[in-house]
């Protein structure tokens, strides 16, 4: 291979390999999509979540969600504050659960996305608590798909639990979920206790959903 | 001019034997016979005779199967030294085409996930609609990256995706002007705007974890 060819790839292919470890600084990323009359207030919010450790990457795409849609500024400004305030929340949760640590970025933001998907806080510090040293998303949205499908959400935390206890990790608890919503729609009218009963009893060996075509 | 020997002339005639002349009037007789031979002698067949008479004869004998094989063989087995002269503009433009091949991922097209990665399918009813893109936190909310397909148009817009594994938000925009949740996700949340509008939500397993 000559000399040129080898120089231009290594000119080429090291500033991509940049870009990909290093994504741009927020700024740059709102800049020209978010409306100037909303900037100033968002990069305040954002500045103010870098000051107390907690992740900006949620509060970055409410502000890129929102100019998508071209949603009005005052509602965008909001929309991003109170993402501000559910993950100072979601701190809060997962500093109770798991004392003497920082609470991770992960876990805040994964502790946020269930909040905003309506699961009651007490159930989600239940559900860290079990596993305080795993990522908490999968129990977390199994918990909240549950109660999306009117489980209660106590009920829908004590399955969790024991699928936790039984072995199940990750992904699997979605299984879980999945496998009780089937079960309230078999025909012939299962109540929800009497549907989680049914998956309870069939733990670990819950099916794997097929992969939507 | 100068003028020729009256020996060599009567020889030349006839009228001497050329036995009797000198060694070097005798050299110069031979000459004069030789040259005066090869003037009499009729013209060389023309080029363009030539080839008629080649086309006439029609085309030449088939080769060998065996030999032609063996041929092309021994051409295209042997080694050779091939010099390619590049100009080094040429070179890097051809360098950033291999780059960009390499490198880079096309947007739209599909690709192996890797360990932290998975596969997400969109699939949306659209009748009518003239097109469907997805749009999310996946691609910072930006339009013209994914785009789904109708391509027999019965009306049902799908795609796929190799995406980061976990939770993604996202909408259909339809027509480039309809933002519309997916009613096959499964799984909604409130976009937090105040409008009650919800985003969909789709979990991506790990390829690993994929059935």
């Amino acid at each position: 291979m000559n000399w040129q060819l080898v120089l231009a790839l290594a000119l080429i292919a090291r500033p991509a390999q940049l870009r990909a470890q290093n994504p741009p600084p927020n700024g740059t990323r709102l800049a020209g999509r978010v409306p100037a009359a909303a900037l100033p207030a968002i990069d305040s919010l954002i500045a103010a979540a870098a000051a107390e450790s907690l992740p900006t990457e949620p509060l970055v795409q409410k502000a890129l969600e929102g100019s998508a849609k071209n949603i009005p500024a005052d509602r965008l400004v909001n929309g991003v504050r109170r993402g501000l305030l559910q993950l100072r929340q979601a701190r809060a949760i997962v500093s109770h659960a798991v004392p003497g640590q920082a609470p991770p970025e992960g876990h805040v933001a994964a502790v946020a996305a269930a909040l905003a998907r309506g699961l009651p806080g007490p159930v989600v510090e239940r559900l860290i608590t079990v596993a305080p040293d795993e990522p908490p998303g999968p129990a977390l949205h199994a918990a909240a798909d549950l109660v999306a499908h009117r489980f209660d959400p106590d009920s829908a935390a004590d399955l969790l639990v024991e699928a936790h206890n039984k072995g199940l990790r990750g992904v699997r608890l979605l299984d879980v979920a999945v496998a009780a919503d089937h079960e309230l729609q078999r025909p012939g009218g299962r109540t929800p206790s009497e549907a989680l009963a049914h998956v309870r009893a069939m733990l670990p060996n819950v099916p794997t959903p097929a992969r939507r075509p | 001019m100068s003028p020729i020997d009256p020996r060599l002339q009567e020889a030349l005639d006839g009228e001497r034997d050329p036995g009797d002349l000198p060694l070097d009037l005798r050299e110069a007789y031979t000459r004069v016979t030789v040259a005066t031979q090869m003037l009499k002698a009729p013209p060389p067949v023309s080029v363009a005779s030539r080839v008629m008479a080649e086309i006439r004869q029609g085309p030449p004998p088939v080769l060998d199967e065996g030999l032609a094989r063996r041929l092309l063989h021994w051409w295209l087995g042997r080694p050779r030294a091939v010099t390619v002269r590049l100009r080094p503009v040429w070179t890097l433009a051809l360098a950033a085409g291999l780059a960009t091949v390499l490198f880079l991922q096309w947007p739209t097209g599909i690709q192996t996930p890797g360990v932290a990665q998975g596969i997400a399918n969109f699939v949306g009813h659209f009748p009518g609609a003239r097109s469907v893109e997805v749009v999310g936190s996946f691609n910072d909310w930006s339009r013209g990256v994914l785009h789904l397909n109708d391509d027999d148009g019965d009306g049902i817009w799908h795609g796929e995706a190799v995406l980061p594994a976990g939770p993604h938000e996202y909408m259909f925009v339809v027509d480039g002007e309809r933002w519309v949740p997916d009613p096959l996700a499964g799984r909604y949340v409130d976009d937090g705007f105040g409008a009650g509008q919800q985003n969909s939500l789709v979990i991506v397993r790990p390829a690993s974890a994929q059935p």
